[in-house]
């Protein structure tokens, strides 16, 4: 489903050309339950933007689903994010003004689905996750966990092939971690979407069906 | 159906940032009401100008003895007699209303005063329209009598000496005496109403020009049988004054001058408006900043929205609906803010109260078009963020 064959990214920074990745070479299949580990500052999350269709490589090839990654317009990428993958941030990234269900059906809005059926399917994602309580509470008045899981839900709704979750449980306890990890591997198991867990626990990794370790800009299996 | 999700969220985010909304609204609100009011009043003061010509009828002109200087000094004045053949003779020409001018003193029980005078023929007071309020208006039977009829200051004055009616009372002017006959009521000051109507005594045109000074006529007002035919009139005079009498006049009709003061009133409306427009552009910037604000405030949202599959497009369409939005409530706050400015003016100067309605809906389409100028800059920078820089602000 994915296959990165030597993917570089560098940064100018003033006068320095900073290298973060030095070829990543890297294949997750469908259903697969891949995590990410890691030091900081080894290009975890560089390597994130580029599977999430939020950064470009400097060079190397890239295939989503298939198809090459190079070329496409910022529309199309628009679109394979609406549409294919499913993000979840450490800082859960919601918006703080909307209700949780606005939130959650907001990537449904950019596809042009009708409210009613936006909110129809941004219950059910609530109701996944454990929130259905809570779907016109605003971010402000919920836990990190609940915030997490409604992030979750966000990342579900308009069902992604691909979930990318970037330390999803580095802002949180460790008895809400262990929940919210329980809700990956459930979201795998029973659904079958592939998932990409970037952390730096390297516990959380031993969860997951395969592990994969970066360092200095390379990844290496383990 | 994503523009009133759009709408619905422009709402919330002007709401969150009340203070900053409110400000910028401000400059739209002074420049929408600034150019409705000053349009409307330019409108209202072109009403009222006009008004006071089509009172008076715009089958009204002046006919005047062309030429200047020496050339006119020269010149003996028009003949009573050529003046009196014209309607015969000119078929444009329905009445005619010769006058010439005095310049002279008033006395009544040892008080003296200053006063012009008009000769005058009985066609004078329906031409002028001029309203007699007691007594009668001179006749062309009174001749060479010492009639006189008082113009309103004139009446006032005598009022004031305690003569509350004065017809059939006796005053001097230009040292021979005269019965007052009649009281002319005060008509509009204008530029076809000799202002002596007001201000003097009226009294026989053949009285008049017995007298010392010799006064000629170098004017006369006429009306026309019909509208729209001051060109062919013009015509006809310009050929009847050569062949009577070898002299050239010139006819200044209320016609043209009406379309001639439309235009100046249509210069001035443009004008005032292009002031309005200026605190506009200014109303303008004033939400161009807030958008900037609101974009790099909002950096973090555009990257979520961009990062969950947001399009360009999507981003550029809610900030820009956003600024629309911010406008045109400015645009209708102003209107009401100018259509009020205007009804106190009106209010205070007695003019005619009305609602431009070419000025409302302008001033609301023009705060809507403000906003999405102004705000299509700040939009276009939102949308071009790159996403992992707004992700990471």
């Amino acid at each position: 489903m994915i296959d990165l064959r030597d993917i570089h990214k560098s940064y100018r920074l003033g006068a320095m050309n900073v290298e973060i990745l030095k070829g990543v070479d890297l294949r997750v299949d469908q259903g697969e339950m891949l995590a990410v580990v890691g030091a900081s500052g080894c290009g975890k999350s560089t390597l994130m933007n580029i599977l999430g269709f939020l950064d470009q490589p400097t060079s190397g090839a890239y295939y989503f689903e298939g198809r090459s990654a190079e070329g496409l317009s910022d529309n199309e990428l628009s679109r394979i994010r609406n549409r294919r993958i499913g993000f979840v941030f450490q800082q859960f990234n919601l918006l703080p003004k909307l209700t949780a269900l606005n939130n959650v059906c907001l990537p449904l809005l950019y596809r042009g689905i009708p409210t009613k059926e936006r909110k129809e399917q941004g219950r059910e994602m609530l109701s996944k996750v454990g929130m259905s309580d809570r779907e016109s509470h605003r971010p402000g008045e919920l836990s990190g966990g609940q915030q997490q899981r409604v992030a979750i839900a966000r990342a579900l709704c308009g069902s992604p092939s691909l979930i990318l979750a970037d330390e999803p449980t580095g802002a949180l306890d460790s008895v809400t971690s262990s929940e919210i990890m329980d809700l990956f591997l459930s979201l795998n198991g029973n659904e079958g979407i592939t998932v990409i867990i970037i952390t730096h626990d390297p516990g959380r990794a031993r969860l997951c069906g395969r592990s994969v370790r970066m360092l200095d800009g390379l990844v290496e299996p383990q | 159906m994503i523009l009133t999700e759009n709408i619905v969220e422009s709402v919330r985010s002007l709401w969150s940032a009340k203070q900053r909304s409110l400000l910028a609204l401000i400059g739209i609100v002074i420049g929408i009401g600034s150019v409705i009011a000053m349009v409307t009043v330019g409108q209202i003061v072109e009403n009222e100008a006009v008004r006071q010509f089509r009172e008076m009828g715009t089958d009204i002109c002046l006919v005047r003895l062309a030429g200047q200087g020496e050339a006119r000094s020269r010149n003996k004045g028009m003949d009573l007699e050529v003046i009196h053949r014209i309607p015969g003779q000119c078929s444009t020409i329905k009445s005619v209303a010769p006058y010439v001018s005095l310049y002279s003193r008033l006395t009544h029980g040892g008080q003296r005063v200053s006063s012009p005078g008009l000769g005058v023929t009985g066609e004078f007071m329906d031409i002028f329209k001029v309203p007699i309020v007691a007594g009668r208006f001179i006749s062309n039977l009174d001749g060479y009598a010492n009639f006189c009829v008082l113009g309103s200051t004139k009446a006032r004055w005598l009022a004031e000496m305690g003569v509350q009616d004065p017809v059939g009372s006796e005053v001097v002017f230009a040292d021979r005496v005269f019965t007052v006959i009649g009281v002319a009521g005060a008509v509009p000051s204008g530029t076809f109403s000799p202002y002596e109507i007001n201000e003097g005594v009226m009294v026989p045109i053949s009285a008049a020009m017995r007298n010392s000074d010799r006064p000629q006529i170098n004017v006369f007002g006429a009306r026309m049988v019909g509208n729209g035919i001051s060109s062919q009139a013009e015509t006809q005079l310009k050929e009847y004054f050569q062949y009577a009498s070898r002299q050239n006049v010139r006819m200044t009709s209320a016609e043209e001058l009406v379309a001639q003061m439309d235009r100046q009133m249509r210069m001035f409306t443009l004008l005032l408006g292009a002031i309005g427009s200026i605190s506009l552009i200014v109303g303008g910037v004033g939400v161009m900043n807030v958008m900037l604000v609101s974009v790099s405030e909002r950096r973090k949202e555009i990257g979520i929205r961009r990062a969950i599959g947001a399009e360009q497009s999507d981003i550029q369409l809610q900030f820009l609906v956003e600024s629309v939005l911010l406008s045109f409530i400015g645009g209708v706050v102003g209107l009401g803010l100018g259509v009020g400015t205007v009804a106190i003016i009106c209010r205070f100067t007695g003019w005619e109260f009305f609602v431009s309605q070419i000025a409302a809906i302008l001033g609301v389409g023009v705060s809507a078009a403000v906003g999405m100028f102004f705000g299509y800059y700040p939009a276009r920078q939102a949308s071009r963020m790159n996403p992992i820089d707004a992700l990471r602000a």
